[in-house]
Formats: structure tokens, C-alpha cells, sequence
């Protein structure tokens, strides 16, 4: 249950409902978040810099500059695809920030997407880092 | 890894901020108490992402000020182990490397996490520090004028998380100790695709070569 004031953030962050349940978040998506709160800040103060941390600022470097997707549509549809293939909130925002190429790469950066029992068989997995490509080529 | 935490805090409203409106008075408050400030188990706090409910507002007997329960959602830093991380190099030294974020600048890769084998290439007049080099390949190739793989600092590196630490506040500190470190990742550097970045784009340049 949303309150007014949450779904105003929501709409102009435009990340999406699936991302206001989410417990991980991606670097793109914390970027998007400190960046919007930063711009706040820039509008109600002269001097937003003496509002914010170290450690706000530095984590808003890092987060942009290691975010493989910067367009905010772009970033909701990476948490839309990726939540179709059935995998764990952590192993999610691992393909999202690391955004491996080939399936081997993907079972090395998070092996337990391949653990026995689980739905991934190589074909699955193939697809969704197809699906993920795709939108970074229209980004 | 960021997490959006959900926390339950009770606080006490100092009075210097009830000119304030209640709301904007207990953000205040909260990142007082919580940003930059590591929580064990549950991270460095990055930001106060919203305040869900505020209740309370009760003057306990003897005291000046409110105290309220808020319920409110952090973004925290909190790596977990196995997980795959890009920094920078910090420092490197005989006993091994260490790496920052930017926001935090506790991670270690030592010596015997590094890939096998390294060794170490001091800088002379200078306090321990030096360069590692991955001795990969033939015995000619080590011996040659400028090593391959080479850590020093001028791409990022991928780790994996090892351990990561919460150790507790100490009683005392010895002068000249390094500063209290309240949350500490060991990583390791040991894997295919870790390391300096430029390490495997060299890699995957040479199977398309083939």
C-alpha cells in the first residue's frame, strides 16, 4: 500500500513498482535514487555540497560510474527482465552491475544461478543476457 | 551490494530541533544517528531513503524532549561474501593490497589471496610499498623487461568477497594504530576474470584472434 507522497517519488524516479518491494538494489538504481535526492537538495538550498556526506558523494561517484545503465526506463526494464527468470533478489543485482556476456561468465560471477534444481539451464540463461544486451543497445 | 533496509528506531528528539517541523526534525535526527556510521550485520549507511511511520511523540517523566518510534528505510552497503566487486588500488605493500570504493576504503587482498604465483617488486626509499606482479606464464616471459600482469593501480580490479568483519569498538587504542576500522572486507583476487580489468580484456582480444 503506497501513500500519496510514495507514489509521486516513485512516478518521477520512474523505477517502477517491483523496485519499491526490492530489498537489493543494482548500482544503476541506487544511482538514480542519489541523483534524484542530490538535485532535491540542489533546489532547496544555495549550496547542496554542505548538505550531503562524504560518504553520500563518494557513494554517488562510485554508483554512477559503475552503473552499466543510466537511462531510468532502461533501469526499471533491466529489473523486469531479469525478475521473469526466477532467481534470487541478490543474484538479480549481481547480473545486473556485472552484466556478463557469455553463460560462462554469468556461472562465474554467481555459480548459484546453476545449482541443480533450479530452472537455468544453459538456454535460459543464454536468453536473459540476450534480453539484457538488448536493452543496453537501445539505451 | 546496497540494500533498501526496513529499521524500527526509538529516538529521543533533542531540543535544538523542535523549532522544526516533526518530520523534517526526525530525518535530521536519523542521519545523525545513522549515516556514514557502519551497523554490524547490517552495513555502512548510505542514506535515509524515506520514513514510512512516525509514532509516539510521548514526554517521559524528567526528560526535556519527545521520544518517538519511527519506522523509516536506509540504503546500506553491505557485501556478502562470494560476491564480485570493482575498486580501486589504495595501497600495496609487501603484506598485500588494499582497495577502496570511493565510499569505503576497508578491503584487503592479502598476500596469499593474490593469484598464484606473485611476487613482489619493492620501490626503493619508500616504506614498504611496491608493486605485485602475477608471474603467469613461461619462465621467459617473467624474466622479460615489462611483466604482463602487472597490479598497479592504473585500471580497477575485481575481487571476490572472502570475509567481511564487524570487529568491535576497542577499550583502548595504542598511539600510531591505524584508525578503528568498524567494518572490514577480505577479498581475493585468485579466479579467472579477477584482478585488474585490463588483465582479461587482453584475454578476450586474443581468442578473437584465433
Amino acid at each position: 500500500m503506497m501513500s500519496g507522497e510514495e507514489e509521486e517519488n516513485a512516478a518521477e524516479l520512474k523505477i517502477g513498482e517491483e523496485f519499491l518491494k526490492a530489498k537489493c538494489l543494482m548500482n544503476c538504481e541506487v544511482a538514480l535514487i542519489l541523483e534524484h535526492k542530490y538535485e532535491q537538495l540542489q533546489q532547496m538550498s544555495d549550496d547542496p555540497m554542505n548538505q550531503v556526506s562524504q560518504v553520500f558523494e563518494k557513494s554517488l561517484q562510485y554508483v554512477k560510474r559503475f552503473s552499466r545503465y543510466k537511462n531510468p526506463d532502461a533501469v526499471r526494464q533491466v529489473r523486469e527482465i531479469l525478475s521473469r527468470y526466477q532467481l534470487a533478489e541478490f543474484e538479480l543485482c549481481v547480473l545486473g552491475n556485472l552484466c556478463p556476456e557469455t553463460v560462462e561468465e554469468a556461472i562465474a560471477m554467481e555459480p548459484s544461478i546453476k545449482t541443480k534444481g533450479r530452472a537455468h539451464d544453459d538456454d535460459a540463461i543464454e536468453r536473459m543476457l540476450n534480453d539484457l544486451s538488448l536493452i543496453k543497445k537501445f539505451e | 551490494m546496497f540494500y533498501l533496509s526496513l529499521i524500527e528506531h526509538t529516538l529521543r528528539l533533542p531540543p535544538h530541533l523542535l523549532h522544526l517541523p516533526v518530520d523534517e526534525a526526525i530525518k535530521s535526527e536519523l542521519e545523525t544517528l545513522f549515516l556514514d556510521k557502519v551497523i554490524a550485520k547490517l552495513g555502512l549507511c548510505i542514506s535515509v531513503y524515506d520514513i514510512r511511520s512516525i509514532k509516539g511523540g510521548f514526554i517521559f517523566p524528567g526528560d526535556g524532549a519527545s521520544t518517538y518510534t519511527v519506522e523509516f528505510r536506509l540504503i546500506v552497503f553491505r557485501p556478502f561474501i562470494g560476491e564480485i566487486i570493482v575498486a580501486k588500488l589504495k595501497e600495496s605493500d609487501a603484506s598485500g593490497l588494499r582497495l577502496s570504493l570511493g565510499f569505503f576504503y576497508d578491503i584487503y587482498i592479502p598476500v596469499h589471496l593474490l593469484p598464484t604465483p606473485s611476487r613482489f617488486e619493492a620501490i626503493p626509499n619508500t616504506r614498504n610499498q611496491g608493486r605485485w606482479i602475477w608471474d603467469f606464464g613461461d619462465a621467459e616471459e617473467a624474466q622479460s623487461e615489462e611483466p604482463r600482469f602487472v597490479i598497479d593501480g592504473s585500471d580497477p580490479i575485481k575481487f571476490r568477497v572472502d570475509s567481511v568483519i564487524y570487529p568491535s569498538i576497542p577499550l583502548e587504542q595504542p598511539e600510531n594504530s591505524k584508525p578503528f576500522a568498524p567494518m572490514v572486507i577480505t577479498g581475493t583476487i585468485n579466479y579467472d576474470g579477477l584482478g585488474p580489468v585490463s588483465w582479461w580484456e587482453e584475454a578476450e582480444m586474443i581468442q578473437e584472434d584465433e
